[in-house]
This record gives C-alpha cells, structure tokens and sequence, in this order.
C-alpha cells in the first residue's frame, strides 16, 4: 500500500460500507448517501492534503498509475461531479437504492484515468467508468431510460472494442504497456499508425466528438437527470484527462501524427455541436448538444499541444462542470415528478422564482461565454493556447462556434424571462440538497469569472506535468 | 510454431467481422456478441504479441479483457432483458423512441 493513493482507497472503502448500508437498511434508508457523501469529503480532504506532499510524481505498480499535480487536480474534478450529481439525486427513490453505489464505482473509474499511465489502468479506468455508468443510464425502469441503457451499452461495448484493438497494436509495434515508454522513433511504422489511430478514435469516442457523436443526444434524454449530469461533467473530465496523458506522454515528440486531426475534429465538433444545439426543443438534448461542442473546446486544449492548452483545458472543465451542474439543479427543481424539461417548460420562470431564472441565465451565459462568467475565462485561455501553438484555425473556430452557441442558449432565456400564457403559475419547492448544488455551482462559476487567480494559480501547477516526463 | 502475422491476421479477421456485425445486424443480442467478438481479437493480438516478447504483461491484459467482458455481459444481458420486457421484440430499429 501507498500512501499515495488513499484518495483511491477511501472511495474503495466507501463503495463497501455504502454497499452494505443499502443490503442492512430498511427500504426508506437514506443511510447510504450519508456514507456517500461522507466517503467523497474525505477523499477530497486527502487530495488536498496531498497536494502540499513534497514527493509527488509518485510511480507505483511498475509504471502502472502515477500520482502527481494533474491527477490531483482531476480528482477535484471528479469529486465535484460525482457530489453534484449524489445531491441532485438525493434520496430519490426513483432511481433504485443502488445509486450513491454506482455513483462511487464510476467516480472510482474517472479517478484511475487521471492516475493511468499504461494500457491496463486505461482500460480497467474506461471499464469502471462506464459499466456503472450503463447501469445507472437504464435505472429508471421505463421505456425511455431501458432505451437510453441499451444504446449507451451497445455503443460502449464498440468502441472499447476498437480502442483495445488499437491498444493492442500499439503494444505489438512497442513492446511495452507504459505510456511514458512510448518511444515514437522506435516504433514499427505501420502498426503503430494504425494503433494510434484505433486509440484515438475509441478515446474520442467516450468524449462524444463529432463523427461519433450519434450515442451521446439520445443517453442523456433517456437517462434520469442526476445521471445525465453526471455523464456530461464527470464522463468528459475523466476522457479528456487520459486522452491528454496519453497523446502528451506518449506521442508528445511526434504532434505532427495527431495534432492536425485533432485539430480538424476540434474545429468540426464545435461548429456542428453548436449548430444542431439551435433546433433542440428538449432542454435535455439542448445540453447534449452542448457537451458535444463543449467536448470539442476541450479538444482545443488538447490539439494546441502546449503547456497553455493543458492548463486551458483544466480551467475549461471546472467552468464547465459547474455551469452544467447549476442547469441540471435548476432542471430538476422546474422537472419536479416527470424525467424530462422541455423549453416551453421553463416559460415564466422569473414569474414562479425569480431567483431560478436569474440563476439559469448566469449558468447559460457562461456556457455561452459571456464576460464575467467563467465559461468566458476559460474560452480566452483556450484562444491564448491556440494562439501561442501558432494555430489561428482553432481560434477562428473556437469564436465561430462560441457565437452560434450563444443563439442556442438565448433560446430557453427567452422562453424563461416571456410572460407566462395560462394563469397564475405555483412556486418551485427547493429540496434543499439540490439548493447546495445550485448555489455552490452559481458562486463558482461567477467566482471563476470575477477572481479567476487562486485556480489559475493551482491549475498552473497542475499543468506542469507536461514537462516532466 | 505459427507464425506471429498468421495469428494478428486472424484476429484482424475477427475484428474486422466484429465491426460488420454491429455496424449490420439489427438484433441489440447479436449486436453485442459482435462487440465482444472485437474485445477478444483485441485480446488475442495482445497474446500473440506478448509470446514473441517473450513478456507477460500482454497475458495480464488478455486475463484483464476477459474478466471485464464477462461483467459487461452480465451488466449487458440484464439491460437487453428489461428492455425486452417492455416491446418483446427485440429489433434495434424499434428501439427508436429517442432520436436525433
């Protein structure tokens, strides 16, 4: 045992004592989200106890997981989503007694793609994550969310299918499973362009980039809304995280082999994710859409390939979870008993509560990336990184897409601030863990926007592990 | 000994079918038959490459690959049952209340 790793244990240890608090509990037992959310504040206490460690990188398991700056800063990031969505859901019946479980066994998996550092703990990462995520996605019971399991399972089961294949040739044309052993000038050409390229194409996969985008609208309809914003926040922290350790370590010397696709399926996902946003009704699949050009801003992070899109992509990912969390807090306020929340059914919001309107049009913006906002900081990050990696197409890009964006979350602040047609509306009930959600995520993402300097500062830190390897 | 190409080309073979079959078939049982025919070639190449290193950690993944598929299949058959409970049929063209 490390003692590197005890961020990992505690949730180890969580997953077991949830486990059996839900098999000893009565049916009402709200037992397990306590030990829950008890195992995720103590993982993150010792985060940032170790932050200060002075032995970091630490490499454990020959190779196997290293624990430094960045997957301590990933951690942070994960546990802020798998709390988000726990609270967003708390004691909800609807979705089985099993959820704070698989809620800490997918957490498990994004932490191991932060510390992943070969093949096996990339895949046993991918795996963790998403087999509690399939579970999860079909919970509700109904037609929809069944529907919404089998496509995320199918579609899941392909493409870990071709990045395992792409896994394997790669380790045929290196001969080693460590990512930071990958010697590119070494390898044997045409296996290892092909491994790449299968790597590449299961990793972005999982991110929801645009020509393997099909899965990602229909799973977050169907899924219940907790789980949905966990999949739009966790799921993209824990890719991003490994697709970036392993194009940076691994193939850092040769960029030119990926950058450019990279970048070409960068500018891609923005524009056409923002652009299919526009059409949305469901402000679920509206999200989903999001995520997608969302995903390809993170991407930007990634294709610049410098110490500024690292950091950038960081920033990007807390501004971003925290504006979809206040969204999917406000969803579920507004969604009530029923799974799903059109456009039209946020009109008069600012009648019934003003404050969930005036919240709404904080989160929105800052997913559009209005000044203030930290989605607005963090979108200038990553035209700084793409400027510096003398790439002014990504830029160009990056603003094209933020502007049609921005006509796609006009769309339900309009509905929100319109007058309401029937009669006097009732008032929105605020369960009060979902309310921490929301104040929490609104505070950060205008914090993010005001006073950006105290994460900057971490996440600079955080990024200098592009250097040492 | 077989030689070391015969053995990736059958799994490229494998995994060439596997793709065809979900990329093809309409019934979501086939469909993930295909996907976890994907999962072996991959584990197959990861065997025969790890012979001719002569090293083990290419066994370990194989143990590895086999282990998560058989939980996948478990997580699988369990969603592909209550979806199934809902229609009986199973025709993933009928599957189409969400779309995009």
């Amino acid at each position: 045992m490390s003692s590197a790793l005890w961020p990992e244990y505690l949730v180890v240890i969580g997953v077991m004592v949830t486990m059996l608090t839900v098999i000893f509990s009565q049916k009402s037992g709200i037992g397990a989200y306590f030990v829950a959310l008890a195992a995720l504040i103590a993982s993150g206490i010792v985060s940032i106890v170790e932050w200060s460690s002075p032995n970091l990188p630490v490499f454990l398991f020959d190779h196997g997981v290293m624990v430094d700056a960045f997957s301590l800063v990933v951690n942070g990031l994960v546990l802020l989503a798998a709390a988000g969505a726990l609270l967003i859901g708390w004691n909800d019946r609807r979705y089985g007694s099993d959820f704070p479980v698989l809620v800490l066994l997918a957490l498990l998996g994004m932490m191991v793609l932060g510390l992943a550092d070969n093949f096996i703990a990339l895949f046993i990462g991918i795996e963790l994550l998403s087999l509690p995520l399939y579970i999860l996605a079909a919970s509700r019971g109904t037609q929809v969310s069944g529907e919404a399991g089998l496509k995320y399972l199918l579609l899941g089961a392909f493409s870990s299918g071709i990045l395992l294949f792409g896994l394997a040739l790669l380790y045929g044309a290196s001969g080693t499973m460590v990512i930071s052993h990958l010697v590119p000038s070494h390898l044997v050409l045409p296996l290892a362009a092909g491994g790449l390229g299968l790597t590449l194409v299961g990793l972005v996969f999982k991110l929801g980039i645009v020509p393997f985008h099909m899965w990602v609208p229909d799973v977050y309809e169907g899924s219940p809304l907790p789980v949905t914003s966990y999949m739009a926040f966790g799921t993209k922290v824990g890719a991003a995280a490994i697709l970036m350790r392993f194009l940076f370590f691994g193939f850092s010397l040769s960029s030119g082999w990926w950058g450019p696709a990279v970048g070409y399926l960068a500018v891609l996902t923005m524009i056409v994710g923002n652009l299919l946003a526009l059409a949305q009704k469901d402000l679920k699949r509206l999200l989903a859409y999001s995520g997608i050009a969302n995903a390809g801003y993170l991407l930007v992070g990634i294709a610049s390939h410098n110490i500024q899109g690292a950091r950038a992509l960081l920033f990007y990912l807390l501004a971003y979870g925290l504006a979809v969390l206040a969204v999917f807090a406000i969803m579920t306020f507004v969604a009530q008993d029923r799974d799903s929340v059109s456009v039209n059914d946020l009109t008069g919001l600012y009648r019934r509560s003003p404050w969930l309107a005036g919240f709404l049009a904080i989160a929105l913006l800052s997913l559009a990336g209005i000044p203030l906002t930290g989605g607005f900081v963090g979108k200038v990050y990553l035209l700084q990184a793409a400027w510096f990696a003398n790439q002014p197409g990504l830029a160009l890009g990056l603003v094209v897409g933020a502007m049609i964006g921005l006509a796609a979350y006009v769309r339900p602040l309009q509905r929100a601030f319109s007058a309401p047609d029937g009669a006097v509306l009732e008032p929105i009930p605020w369960p009060w863990a979902g309310s921490i959600v929301l104040i929490v995520a609104v505070i950060g993402t205008i914090g993010l926007g005001v006073y950006p300097t105290p994460i900057v500062h971490i996440v600079n830190q955080s990024a200098a592990f592009y250097w040492l390897h | 000994m077989i030689p070391l190409n015969w053995v990736v080309g059958l799994a490229a073979a494998l995994f060439g079918i596997g793709v065809v079959g979900v990329l093809v078939r309409k019934n979501p049982l086939i469909m993930f038959m295909a996907a976890e025919m994907m999962w072996n070639a991959a584990a197959l190449v990861f065997v025969a490459f790890a012979r001719s290193f002569h090293a083990m950690s290419g066994q370990v993944m194989a143990f590895i690959i086999i282990g998560t598929a058989a939980a996948e299949v478990g997580i699988g058959l369990a969603i592909i049952v209550s979806v199934f409970h809902h229609r009986h049929r199973l025709d993933i063209d009928e599957v189409s209340r969400l779309k995009g």
